[in-house]
């Protein structure tokens, strides 16, 4: 029989916060669930912010409560965020680290200037004066 | 002032969150998010105001009282909201931005706003808005609802943003800020993120950017650009403010911004009233950068210098404005 609390994490893993949909990073990538407990057909999930700024903190609430409610063996789910723990870069997994983030810690780039000329492209800025037009011809 | 350092705050807006003013649930749900910034980041031991002290319309002359007569603020941007998709008058209207720079002429700039979807209007308006009421710079808001619906546009087209530019250009205007990141309610994310930033700078590398909110959580693709862009600036507005409340987020955020950008290219902003400025100004200028970012990560400290440059002498020199002049008459008056 299917452990009710991985099942349940596995449907936290395809929920995803918008900024991140298009990446394939999903709201446990992203480090956002604190924790998670399923008994007896109850389960109770918390939520961790990465800004209080977050306008879609209501959707995913609704779409965590909205998965779990759909597993068979969750009759009911509640979901709240916590904010008395800050969400920081530790909690994104390897592979939502490598997706996100572009730029590594400056200790890794040693000098500055050698290291964003060795990646700037060359050549003149990009030209987009005539975009509009290419995609409409 | 603020220890020694002059205080240019880049916005304010005079907010108008009356209900007969929203435009349906879109606008009364983007007055609500705004108050829980207000709620949820104001630091426990300041004023929170409840949700009827702050969702109401403000009066421009109790924007400039928080800002000059509560906090150490030397000079100001009057900004408005061109939000008519959520709100009748945008939510903070450029008439009643005007009035709130014309309190303190000397002290308070008014950045002006248009639609730029609304092609000829916008710019007959950018040219009222400069040679009737002094507009110094512009501030752009490319994801909006029009008609009903998400209808975003890019700063790097060049049928809907280059004409306003040029416009400003023509009226003498250099300075552009847009607002990035943070979305205004539901947006579709991708016109929040700053890759149509390259083809504004690229075009335009007459006019200087502010990329408002530092493009959060974009960080990483902001610093890049800034990097590559010397016309390309980044404003800690908002951002600002979880100084307090999750003192480690911002200080990732600045150091990222420090070592790749430097502290030429970083603009303080308060959003006053969402948030009094005073207690944002003052954990800004008490703050460090942890040692074990610095140790353990390489990022560089904050000094006063840099903290001097942040709050106020970047913005003073996109104004084209001199430190020692600004000073003089902040004195003056």
């Amino acid at each position: 029989m299917d452990d009710p609390t991985k099942t349940a994490f596995d449907a936290l893993d395809t929920v995803f916060d918008p900024c991140c949909r298009e990446r394939g990073i999903s709201i446990v990538d992203m480090g956002l669930v604190a924790s998670l407990q399923v008994r007896h057909g109850q389960a109770s999930v918390e939520l961790v912010l990465t800004s209080g700024w977050c306008p879609f903190a209501a959707r995913v609430m609704g779409e965590v409560k909205e998965k779990l409610e759909a597993l068979p063996d969750i009759q009911r789910a509640d979901v709240h965020v916590v904010w008395d723990r800050p969400w920081t870069m530790d909690r994104l997994s390897l592979s939502a680290r490598t997706k996100l983030r572009f730029l590594p810690d400056p200790i890794e780039v040693g000098d500055r200037q050698s290291y964003v000329a060795g990646h700037v492209r060359t050549g003149p800025a990009p030209d987009h004066s005539n975009a509009v037009e290419e995609e409409t011809a | 002032m603020i220890g020694d350092a002059f205080v240019f705050d880049c916005v304010a807006h005079v907010f108008n969150f009356d209900k007969s003013n929203a435009v349906g649930p879109p606008g009364e749900m983007f007055s609500n998010h705004l108050y829980a910034f207000h709620a949820v980041l104001t630091p426990s031991g300041e004023t929170v105001l409840p949700p009827e002290s702050f969702l109401r319309n403000w009066r421009p002359a109790e924007i400039d009282e928080m800002v000059f007569g509560q906090s150490d603020t030397d000079m100001l941007v009057a900004m408005p909201l061109p939000l008519t998709d959520l709100y009748q008058d945008g939510l903070s209207a450029w008439e009643r931005c005007v009035e709130l720079a014309s309190l303190r002429p000397d002290r308070t700039v008014f950045w002006g706003s248009v639609n730029p979807l609304e092609g000829k209007r916008a710019l007959d308006l950018m040219e009222r808005q400069v040679k009737e009421f002094g507009a110094k710079a512009f501030k752009f808001y490319n994801v909006r609802y029009d008609y009903g619906e998400p209808y975003p546009w890019r700063m790097d087209d060049p049928k809907v943003a280059f004409p306003v530019f040029e416009k400003a250009r023509e009226l003498g205007v250099k300075l552009i800020g847009v607002h990035k990141g943070v979305p205004l309610g539901p947006q579709p994310i991708e016109h929040t993120q700053t890759w149509d930033m390259d083809g504004a700078a690229a075009a335009f590398p007459d006019l200087n950017f502010v990329i408002f909110h530092v493009g959060l959580p974009f960080i990483d693709e902001v610093c890049w650009q800034l990097i590559r862009y010397p016309n390309l600036y980044a404003s800690i507005a908002a951002t600002i403010n979880f100084i307090v409340r999750a003192p480690r987020q911002f200080a990732e955020t600045l150091g990222k911004l420090l070592f790749w950008c430097g502290e030429d290219k970083i603009i303080y902003g308060s959003e006053a009233p969402i948030f009094n400025p005073q207690w944002a100004l003052k954990a800004f200028w008490e703050f460090e950068i942890p040692k074990d970012l610095q140790e353990g990560y390489g990022y560089p400290p904050l000094t006063e210098q840099g903290k001097r440059k942040i709050l106020g002498e970047n913005l003073l020199r996109l104004h084209g404005m001199d430190v020692a002049k600004a000073k003089a008459t902040v004195a003056a008056t």
